[in-house]
């Protein structure tokens, strides 16, 4: 009797987990995840997104929204370093209130990101500028990626390749 | 009796009357109807840094906040970014030359804890000109970021000031 209520409860548990098991399986979204801060046409300042370099172009998308830049049209790409708030967005902003200080003090947290800025022409010769926000070391890689497909730079890329973390190897 | 006021005290009086009367003429030239340039569209150009050294997404936020904030406000012509060819053969266009003339990078950290240090402040030298290159306008323009927000909230503030100048002073419907 007992067995035969492990093995229902086995089969339920199964069938419960199936939609996110599937969901694991099916391709996980490419590129890097990153925040506009300002400058595409058609997107609302801090919209959070992905990017993708591919083919001649930069791809944003957010959702069922898709910009594309092409890179021969860029006439700068720049990378930065800023930092934000551990938490930050809404939650940051009503942890500041938090009583005895404890708000202040969670603001030293902070982590560290990189932006992006690219300078390009719409195709009416008009000058456009945009910044995006990601996680650090990704932006020298993605900046390394639009010079290649066509990009031009004011700062040519360094040999960044030693200073960037690589991912750490499985241990054996 | 007749009292007699002492020569500085008359002196002190008539500095006083001048003083008042001065701040009235002031008051009544500040007052009255700023008479508008007409304008028939703006043209925007890239923010310039020569003597400052600006970080690149300072100067790309500076200059999309201006022309996101020029193209919000009501009254404002209509709006050209740098080089846009649709904009050449214009009548009455002006054009706006942006150069920064001080910069303090202020740490939103330091805002967050301490509230009253680590200030942003932008100072941006702001011309408004014709196509042949007179000066119609220029004035200097400063945007801060004290309390609340990152560094680059110092470039939406500038830019929210620049378009109410530009929108006190020029119209398409303004006589020339």
């Amino acid at each position: 009797m007992a067995g035969r209520i492990i093995r229902v409860l086995l089969a339920g548990s199964l069938v419960g987990c199936a939609p996110w098991v599937l969901q694991a399986q099916t391709k996980a979204p490419t590129g890097i995840k990153v925040t506009q801060i300002t400058g595409l046409p058609g997107v609302k300042n801090k919209t959070g997104g992905r990017l993708l370099a591919e083919g001649n172009s930069l791809h944003f998308s957010h959702e069922q929204m898709k910009v594309d830049l092409p890179t021969n049209s860029m006439e700068d790409v720049i990378t930065g370093n800023d930092s934000q708030r551990f938490i930050h967005g809404a939650p940051g902003l009503l942890l500041m209130a938090a009583p005895y200080g404890s708000g202040r003090f969670l603001s030293l947290f902070r982590t560290k990101m990189d932006t992006l800025t690219i300078k390009y022409r719409d195709t009416d010769g008009g000058l456009h500028g945009v910044i995006f926000t990601m996680p650090a070391g990704q932006a020298e890689v993605l900046k390394k990626d639009l010079v290649a497909k066509g990009a031009h730079t004011s700062a040519p890329p360094e040999d960044e390749a030693s200073k960037i973390p690589t991912a750490k190897e499985p241990k054996q | 009796m007749k009292r007699r006021i002492a020569p500085k005290t008359r002196g002190f009086v008539v500095v006083g009357v001048a003083l008042v009367l001065a701040g009235s003429a002031q008051a009544q030239t500040t007052t009255g109807p700023v008479k508008k340039l007409k304008a028939a569209a703006i043209k925007v150009t890239m923010i310039e840094s020569n003597e400052i050294k600006l970080p690149a997404e300072f100067q790309v936020s500076l200059y999309e906040d201006l022309i996101q904030q020029l193209q919000n406000k009501r009254g404002v012509p209509k709006v050209y970014r740098e080089g846009d060819r649709n904009a050449d053969n214009i009548a009455d266009l002006v054009v706006l030359r942006t150069t920064v003339t001080g910069f303090k990078e202020g740490s939103e950290r330091l805002r967050q804890v301490t509230t009253v240090a680590g200030a942003t402040s932008i100072t941006v030298h702001c011309t408004f000109a014709d196509v042949s290159g007179k000066t119609l306008l220029e004035q200097d323009i400063k945007g801060n970021v004290r309390f609340f927000g990152g560094n680059l909230r110092a470039t939406y503030d500038f830019a929210k000031k620049t378009a109410q100048l530009a929108l006190d002073n020029f119209s398409p419907n303004a006589g020339s």
